[in-house]
């Protein structure tokens, strides 16, 4: 198989400001400040093959984000590589970042004040795309996600879900050979997030891309992803398919117990969030 | 290398055309910012410089009539709301300490064309309309203006716009550090209004500072296009500013890619 992504030792360590609460601190923190060092990320090592779907999970601030960004070219690493497509992310080239997407489910990414269609024609301009076909294209995806009605109406004045539906449409117009979703169904409801989750399994069959999924709906992942990626205080802790890993849980509970995916994972975020 | 040219011009034309889009959803704030504060300015100006020559009782100041210094208040009013770059600039703080910039950085672009494009996408929008208040005022007051001038002047000023935005890229890309550089905006903007001319001529200014003032690229901003447009000064001014300016472009872009390229590697992605 060959590796699309690949890192080792990646760590990423963020510096933050300490202030204790009230004005007196603020005074103090003003001539001098006090900082921490967290360790988002910590010598992660992986290989990640062409057209799979791996859905990234861990509990909150386990470095799922800080992965995603670092492999979109977003965050530059404290030491260690990555390799994206052969490129270098942190370098932010042209050809790399024409071939990849990050949808970031709790930030827009297109144009607030102008409308989807005006926002699909500047990103066709972006991308370097013939604008006759990048239009059809649109209309393609908007109809597999049922909002085409919505497609000239400024971003502004459209409900959270028709928003996310449109940043996946222009996630998806350049047809990215790899595609970070960082919480793409987050605040939406059962109906809207079974459509997106529909939809994005139609376009992995038809497209085939490379796609890195973090989510905090198990559904999600239990319906999308075929590899499991588990990440716990920043360090990969699994890595494999979604049935071994059920399977190994199994045979490590006591006997006559049997979970299901969703229970695993749910047992696995109790236990991180004790030990935290 | 010819096609990536292409596809470099036909992406900043569609940058500039989503300023003017954008400029134009909102009516109402586009002809307060296109007519009622360059008039609102106009007539701020005016009414200072009666003052002085009413409060002066002379007929010249420094050799020039009232005419002449209501011309160049007209003008360095119209051109001073060119070349200052506070809501572009807001923008570019804004995009890089909220977090927002995330959607330009993953995709094949870069932030300086993209926030340069805009802006002069939005200075044509609204100079095409604003124009037509110091034209309207110099045939009704019959203030002295060399017309024929104009294209020059105007040319200086938008090569100016390159210096004013590789500036707002310095203050910006220091948000990578410090988030909040907002008031770093208004102070210079502040210091501009004196060394752009707009507050006064800057030929009023005593030596040595006059000279110093005017060698600066700053002075291409108001002194030298109103000068020019308005007689005060000749052509040889002008390809002295488009030099300064020059060196100035040189000088601040060197820093900014610097400054750009260690706030990336301090970037957080902030948020989400």
């Amino acid at each position: 198989m060959s590796f699309v992504i690949e890192t080792k030792d990646l760590t990423r360590v963020y510096q933050t400001y300490q202030k204790p609460e009230g004005i007196l601190n603020s005074l103090k923190g003003f001539f001098h400040r006090k900082y921490n060092y967290k360790i988002a990320l910590d010598k992660a090592t992986l290989k990640i093959g062409s057209g799979q779907i791996i859905g990234l999970v861990g509990a909150n601030g386990a470095g799922k984000t800080t992965l995603l960004k670092i492999l979109s070219g977003l965050v530059t690493p404290s030491s260690g590589t990555a390799s994206v497509l052969g490129f270098k992310p942190s370098e932010r080239k042209n050809e790399f970042l024409r071939q990849i997407s990050i949808l970031l489910g709790q930030k827009n990414q297109l144009w607030w004040d102008i409308s989807p269609m005006d926002s699909f024609a500047l990103l066709a301009r972006i991308y370097d795309l013939n604008p006759d076909a990048a239009r059809k294209r649109v209309h393609d995806l908007a109809e597999m996600l049922k909002c085409s009605h919505v497609l000239q109406t400024q971003l502004r004045r459209l409900s959270l879900g028709e928003r996310m539906k449109m940043e996946i449409i222009g996630a998806l117009l350049h047809e990215p050979k790899i595609l970070f979703l960082d919480e793409p169904t987050i605040g939406l409801d059962i109906v809207a997030q079974e459509t997106i989750r529909e939809f994005l399994a139609q376009y992995v069959k038809e497209k085939s891309p490379t796609i890195i999924l973090t989510s905090h709906y198990m559904d999600d992942i239990a319906k999308l992803a075929d590899t499991l990626l588990l990440i716990s205080k920043g360090h990969i802790v699994y890595q494999g398919t979604l049935k071994e890993f059920v399977a190994k849980a199994n045979t490590e509970m006591a006997e006559n117990e049997e979970v299901n995916f969703e229970e695993v994972i749910r047992r696995f975020l109790e236990t991180e969030s004790r030990l935290c | 290398m010819k096609k990536s040219f292409v596809v470099f011009w036909k992406r900043n034309l569609a940058f500039a055309k989503l300023a003017i889009v954008s400029n134009l959803e909102y009516r109402l704030n586009y002809f307060v910012d296109a007519v009622l504060q360059p008039t609102l300015t106009t007539g701020i100006e005016f009414l200072l410089w009666f003052a002085v020559f009413r409060g002066a009782q002379a007929t010249e100041i420094a050799g020039f009539t009232r005419e002449y210094y209501l011309s160049y208040a007209l003008w360095a009013a119209f051109f001073a709301r060119i070349c200052t770059s506070w809501m572009y600039e807001t923008r570019m703080i804004a995009e890089i300490d909220t977090g927002t910039i995330n959607g330009l950085l993953t995709r094949p672009m870069s932030f300086y064309e993209y926030y340069f494009s805009q802006l002069m996408g939005y200075k044509f929008i609204t100079t095409v309309v604003s124009i037509t208040i110091p034209l309207m005022a110099i045939f009704l007051f019959k203030l002295p203006t060399k017309l024929e001038r104009l294209p020059l002047a105007f040319a200086l000023e938008f090569y100016y716009l390159i210096l004013v935005h590789s500036i707002s890229f310095i203050i910006a890309s220091s948000a990578f550090y410090l988030n909040k550089v907002y008031s770093f905006t208004n102070a210079k903007n502040l210091v501009l209004w004196l060394l752009t001319g707009e507050l006064l001529p800057l030929d009023l200014i005593p030596e040595p500072y006059r000279h110093i003032v005017i060698s600066m690229p700053f002075s291409a901003g108001v002194f030298t296009p109103v000068g020019y447009l308005t007689g005060r000064l000749e052509i040889t001014a002008i390809w002295e500013s488009f030099i300064s300016v020059t060196i100035g472009i040189v000088a601040v872009n060197c820093i900014g890619v610097l400054i750009w390229k260690q706030g990336l590697k301090a970037y957080a992605g902030t948020g989400a």
